[in-house]
């Protein structure tokens, strides 16, 4: 569904990606594990175009900071320089790291305002479907959303991609900063995500509370692939085991 | 009394139209459209030609300028704006200069005396307790009524009504849901023009069409914004009632002359005491970080 082929991705003379190449299969729950600065978000990012948004706004006022080369394919289609909002039009919708909701906007504003691309009669369709997924949202309906925990506002973040009706969903670190009961809420959240037949790839630190629900995973390092395998391989490899497992 | 306060609210709804354009576009896409008050006069022409020129019937002519204020305002980002957005210094010293060209050149073409002046709608008024009252202010006060009421559905119930309460509040995530910046950018321009049109052909038949009043349109807007807390509607409707209130009373008890000095004077005293305005952002509510 998704081909990343020596993707490089430089910011002025630093290198934030290098020759990263990887694969998400139609169907599958992929991760990409990376302690910090590895280049997850940088990853997710010239996914959803944000970067390449990014830099036309950088080139427009004559900088040329941002550098963008290799293979971005979406269903056999190159999307690497096309805008974010035609890519979500084609079913990549991201949530951003660190859960970045409109703060002044209630919950449902939340929502429907992330329905942007999505014909109105879904859009409540999909709430319902929001709230049935997180119940405890239901009560929260018409709080701020500046003024929900960080818990609940990653639940919130997850439910807006979700009204933007993705084929590929990509979660830039969904568990970062949550208690580990709220972390396995989670993570059971997306395995029932994964069955309404929606592709994942999602990022995190640590690989603990996604093992048991990934297909496939890819480690990476300073921007380069170091390893890559199924479930079973990853959780087998002594130094995934100790640097992202914990044991 | 009942005068004062008949004339307070009128005045008052006049600066919340002044304002209105101005508010939104900063609103939505952070620029501070300092050639508000040049698009203001720049309607005026446009209507006064529309009808004086190409003798357009008024019910065309008034709508057509709307139109013709908001493809200026588009216009306006695509040409000066798009390469320089984000960059508020900037933003500020382009439409300041685009708004001073405007108003200039309309000096330079003639634009000034009595040469020039818009019809009123109905000519006539009527009595409200011994107060007199015409019927173009009565239009003044029923459409800002009504353009509040509207936009405030437009914005929160609208897909691009809510295309620009994100963009406003979250421009990448806003992005990762299809909603594009330029072109929101673009659109709060050209709603914002189109604003300061419908203000400019309700309320210039009741003075004079000429540069100078463009000047101080932009400084009522500016006041009202600044005291409202920018970004705040709320916040800018209950400026432009102080403002407006402090105006009548000034021109009863002091002198009309003096009015001016009330939106400088509360520029002034709010950037002293609350900087951030009325119900400016930082202070509306403690938020978790
Ligand atoms: N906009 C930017 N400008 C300059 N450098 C950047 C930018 N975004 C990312 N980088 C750099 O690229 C590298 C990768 O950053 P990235 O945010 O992708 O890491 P990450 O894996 O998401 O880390 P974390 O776990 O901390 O979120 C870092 O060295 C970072 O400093
Ligand atoms: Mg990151």
């Amino acid at each position: 569904m998704l081909e990343v082929k020596n993707l490089m991705v430089f910011f002025e003379n630093a290198i934030a990606l290098n020759d990263l190449s990887l694969e998400v299969e139609k169907g599958k729950i992929v991760a990409v594990l990376g302690s910090n600065s590895a280049g997850k978000t940088t990853l997710m990012n010239t996914i959803s175009g944000l970067l390449v948004d990014m830099k036309k706004k950088e080139d427009r006022r004559g900088g040329e900071r941002i550098t963008l080369l290799g293979a971005l394919k979406f269903e056999g289609e190159d999307i690497l320089t096309i805008k974010p909002s035609l890519r979500v039009r084609k079913g990549i919708v991201l949530s951003r790291e660190r859960h970045p909701v409109f703060r002044e906007s209630d919950v449902v504003e939340n929502l429907k305002i992330a329905g942007y691309l999505t014909e109105k009669h879904k859009v409540k369709e999909e709430m319902e479907d929001v709230f049935q997924l997180f119940p405890h949202l239901t009560k929260l309906r018409h709080r701020k959303a500046g003024l929900l925990s960080g818990g609940e506002q990653q639940m919130l973040a997850i439910g807006m991609a979700l009204v933007a009706r993705p084929r590929l969903l990509l979660m830039d670190e969904p568990l970062l900063g949550l208690s580990p009961a709220i972390q396995s809420d989670l993570a059971r959240a997306i395995r029932d995500i994964h069955k309404k037949n929606i592709t994942i790839l999602v990022t995190e630190q640590f690989a603990r509370p996604l093992m048991p629900i990934i297909d496939r995973g890819y480690v990476i390092e300073n921007g380069m692939l170091v390893i890559s395998g199924t479930r079973e391989e990853l959780a087998d490899n002594p130094e995934v085991r100790a640097s992202y497992l914990g044991v | 009394m009942l005068s004062l306060f008949i004339y307070g609210v009128i005045q008052s709804v006049t600066l919340a139209l002044y304002a209105l354009g101005f508010s939104l576009t900063y609103g939505i896409s952070g620029v501070a459209n300092f050639a508000h008050g040049g698009l203001y006069i720049l309607s005026g022409f446009i209507a006064w030609s529309l009808m004086n020129t190409l003798r357009l019937p008024i019910y065309l002519a008034l709508p057509l300028t709307v139109v013709i204020a908001g493809l200026i305002g588009f216009a306006l980002y695509w040409g000066l704006l798009v390469r320089i957005r984000g960059i508020p210094l900037a933003e500020v010293v382009v439409t300041f200069a685009a708004g001073i060209a405007i108003l200039e050149f309309l000096v330079w073409i003639g634009l000034y005396g009595f040469y020039y002046n818009l019809p009123i709608f109905i000519k006539g008024g009527i009595e409200i307790q011994g107060v007199a009252v015409d019927y173009q202010r009565l239009f003044v006060l029923g459409i800002g009524v009504i353009l509040a009421v509207l936009l405030w559905l437009f914005v929160h119930h609208t897909k691009i009504g809510l295309a620009f309460r994100g963009i406003a509040q979250n421009e990448h995530t806003a992005l990762t849901f299809g909603i594009e910046s330029d072109w929101t950018g673009a659109l709060s321009l050209a709603v914002g023009s189109a604003l300061s049109a419908i203000a400019a052909v309700l309320i210039l038949p009741m003075g004079v069409l000429e540069s100078t009043v463009g000047y101080e349109v932009l400084i009522f807007a500016v006041a009202v914004a600044i005291v409202g807390g920018l970004e705040s509607i709320p916040g800018m409707i209950i400026a432009s009632f102080i403002i407006g209130f402090g105006q009548i009373a000034v021109a009863k008890y002091i002198g009309s002359k003096w009015m001016v000095i009330v939106p400088l004077g509360a520029i002034a005293f709010i950037l002293a005491v609350r900087p951030s305005g009325l119900l400016g952002k930082f202070k509306e509510l403690e938020e978790r970080v």
